[in-house]
């Protein structure tokens, strides 16, 4: 076994509104180690997202961090200066897409423009003191495109991004994101906004990538079967809270908590027509009202009393396989079938 | 057997983007988007009919043109056997009233300063010929927000104090305030949630038993319109690739593309990874779409043939019809 890369230990955040103290993560806890994908799940307001800003501290001023460790490569990121984020972390070990790559690159701006500053701010911090020509730059970011196949590229980079096509722009923003120094890649909804023929090239293109930089990923979306065609591990959070981890094929295939099991239900494709999919009752509950117990429980069709007095805590049910279900961890393994 | 509700008839709607007043009277410069070019299909009632493919392939303009929100270049469309193309203004309000959509974005489609209950009560006010009383309206309000599952205590609140899923019902209802026999949806689940998008397809499953809704269901999802159409059409730039039954079309694809896109479509599967078909590039523009196949540009399989000639629709048995040079081969 060698070290994670990654090893986030209790993450606890609340977003404090006024009056209002809303937990968006709860003793959050994982570990993911130099090459692997994981893929996290769940409805929105789950706290996926937030989970992704927290790593990378890019979270608004409301949110506050009060317990819980981010150790990346042997650091906690969350004791580092907001100047160390930059210097060392941002950009550089760790890089971020984002959903939308329309409004993650800026229209007035060429495309060289954009890739250029971006190299110089990581040459300026990777090799201080060094001087690198606008020409050489512009090579390297030529380079970056064509590894992310754009086709064209030493004349496509003069384009602006209203030039660009969906897929083309979210390349060109995988092409600043994975470099060789790139060690954790966070894909927020990368593909969500693209069309599926698109999606699935955008998806090779970054597992590709990552495996040829070693490069391990966060993959956030709420596409299950996006995940799992990428992820090697799955991870489902409801209301804050892990409520599954394990092996892709594990949770997808065995699901231990009733949570998950309902998810998979709710997809159309493996039922015949005219059969009902399921829809879990009633709606995910506001960060600052949670019930007590286990927060799914006012939702859960197997609930039971003691699901309404005590919160699961997460344990291994089998190895290497997470989950957060009271039921499951006294009564052992069950099938939960939804309808 | 099912009857016809709705045929298509070599409909062509084009788009026609010029620099001003020169292009205009002389064609100089005026470029034409070829947005559906040339697409017959028939609706059976009561069925739904998925419509599939990637942004830009034409499939919300032919949606729209069935409403004639778009004017159609050339073509006809036969609703109950009369052509709404030619219809005048009185004749189409009322196939209106018969014919309703879904839209995509669930919010934008909603008034934000009219109460839900105004909201709906709107198509039964503006029918003409019957006069209802306010109390009437109220009632119906009442009844067809009950028939989508919301409390008939929402009527007076707005649709700001709403979810996704619960504005996305209000569209529905007011789509069913006047017992149409069509409807369109337009991505009718994109942007929601897995459990709530079971919701909406549930729903909207149960109103088709209920009142014989017959729809058009326009969606990029794949697995969704596989479980609930009963025939669907695939499009690519304007045109039809493949068509037919929506079990023979994903049991016995035969277009390249079709292939192409089920394998892209992800799919929770265990075990075994299943092989995606990767294209090349991306849709071309339809400005200047490419000669013979325009698929050829992308497909893995082109001959020299693609490039000279169109493939025409034929019949691979059974109603399913695909263009493709490879099927004659």
């Amino acid at each position: 076994m060698s070290e994670p890369l990654l090893e986030v230990s209790n993450l606890t955040l609340d977003y404090n509104l006024g009056t209002r103290k809303m937990r968006a993560l709860d003793k959050v806890s994982f570990s993911l180690d130099k090459g692997e994908v994981l893929g996290v799940a769940g409805e929105s307001g789950c706290g996926k997202s937030t989970l992704g800003l927290a790593i990378i501290r890019l979270l608004p001023r409301v949110a506050e961090i009060s317990r819980g460790e981010v150790i990346f490569e042997g650091t906690d990121l969350l004791k580092l200066s907001e100047e160390q984020m930059d210097r060392k972390i941002r950009g550089q070990k760790i890089t971020m897409i984002f959903q939308n790559p329309q409004n993650a690159l800026n229209p007035v701006f060429k495309i060289e423009t954009q890739m250029v500053d971006i190299l110089r701010v990581q040459n300026k911090y990777k090799n201080p003191g060094t001087q690198k020509r606008r020409r050489d730059f512009r090579q390297e970011a030529i380079e970056r495109l064509k590894i992310t196949g754009i086709a064209d590229a030493e004349a496509r980079i003069s384009n602006y991004p209203f030039e660009f096509s969906g897929g083309m722009k979210q390349r060109v923003m995988i092409g600043m994101a994975l470099s060789s120094g790139t060690s954790l890649l966070l894909a927020d909804e990368a593909t969500t906004a693209l069309d599926v023929t698109i999606e699935a090239q955008i998806n090779r293109l970054i597992t590709d990538l990552a495996s040829q930089y070693g490069t391990s990923i966060l993959y956030i979306s709420h596409n299950l079967g996006v995940l799992s065609d990428v992820a090697d591990y799955i991870m489902i959070m409801y209301a804050g809270r892990v409520f599954e981890m394990g092996r892709t094929d594990d949770v997808f295939g065995n699901p231990r908590h009733p949570y998950s099991a309902a998810l998979l239900e709710s997809l159309p494709g493996h039922q015949a027509k005219g059969n009902r999919l399921l829809s879990i009752p009633g709606f995910v509950p506001p960060l600052d009202r949670l019930p007590a117990g286990c927060s799914f429980h006012p939702r859960c069709r197997f609930a039971e009393e003691m699901c309404r007095q005590q919160a699961p805590p997460l344990i291994e049910v089998s190895k290497g396989h997470w989950s957060a279900c009271l039921l499951d961890q006294k009564r052992g393994r069950q099938k939960w079938q939804w309808i | 057997m099912a009857v016809d509700l709705i045929q298509i008839k070599g409909l062509k709607t084009y788009f026609f983007q010029g620099k001003g007043l020169l292009s205009k009277w002389f064609g100089k410069g005026l470029k034409i988007v070829h947005a559906v070019d040339g697409v017959s299909l028939t609706i059976r009632k009561g069925r739904t009919f998925g419509l599939v493919g990637e942004s830009g392939c034409g499939k919300s303009t032919l949606g729209q043109t069935i409403f004639r929100l778009v004017e159609p270049v050339e073509g006809e469309v036969f609703f109950n056997g009369r052509d709404v193309v030619k219809m005048n203004q009185a004749e189409l309000r009322k196939f209106r009233q018969k014919a309703q959509l879904i839209f995509q974005d669930q919010f934008g489609c909603l008034n934000p300063r009219m109460s839900v209950g105004q909201i709906i009560a709107e198509p039964i006010v503006m029918r003409r010929g019957q006069r209802k009383s306010q109390q009437e309206i109220a009632q119906d309000v009442a009844a067809l927000l009950r028939a989508v599952n919301l409390d008939p205590d929402a009527a007076v609140k707005f649709p700001n104090e709403f979810s996704g899923g619960q504005a996305r019902r209000i569209g529905v209802a007011r789509a069913i305030a006047l017992n149409p026999e069509f409807i369109m949806a337009d991505e009718p689940t994109s942007g929601l949630d897995i459990s709530t998008a079971a919701t909406i397809l549930n729903l909207m499953q149960e109103l088709q038993e209920k009142m014989d809704i017959t729809y058009l269901w326009v969606s990029h999802n794949l697995n969704q319109v596989r479980y609930m159409s009963d025939d669907m059409a695939v499009m690519y730039l304007g045109k039809v690739v493949e068509m037919g039954p929506t079990s023979e079309v994903f049991d016995q694809m035969a277009h390249p593309y079709t292939k192409a896109l089920i394998s892209a479509v992800p799919q929770v599967f265990l075990g075994k990874k299943k092989q995606a078909i990767f294209l090349k590039g991306e849709i071309p523009s339809p400005i200047n779409p490419p000669s013979g196949c325009r698929f050829r540009t992308r497909c893995p399989h082109a001959l020299r043939k693609c490039e000279e000639e169109e493939p025409a629709l034929i019949d691979l048995g059974g109603g399913h019809l695909c263009a493709c040079h490879l099927q004659s081969h």
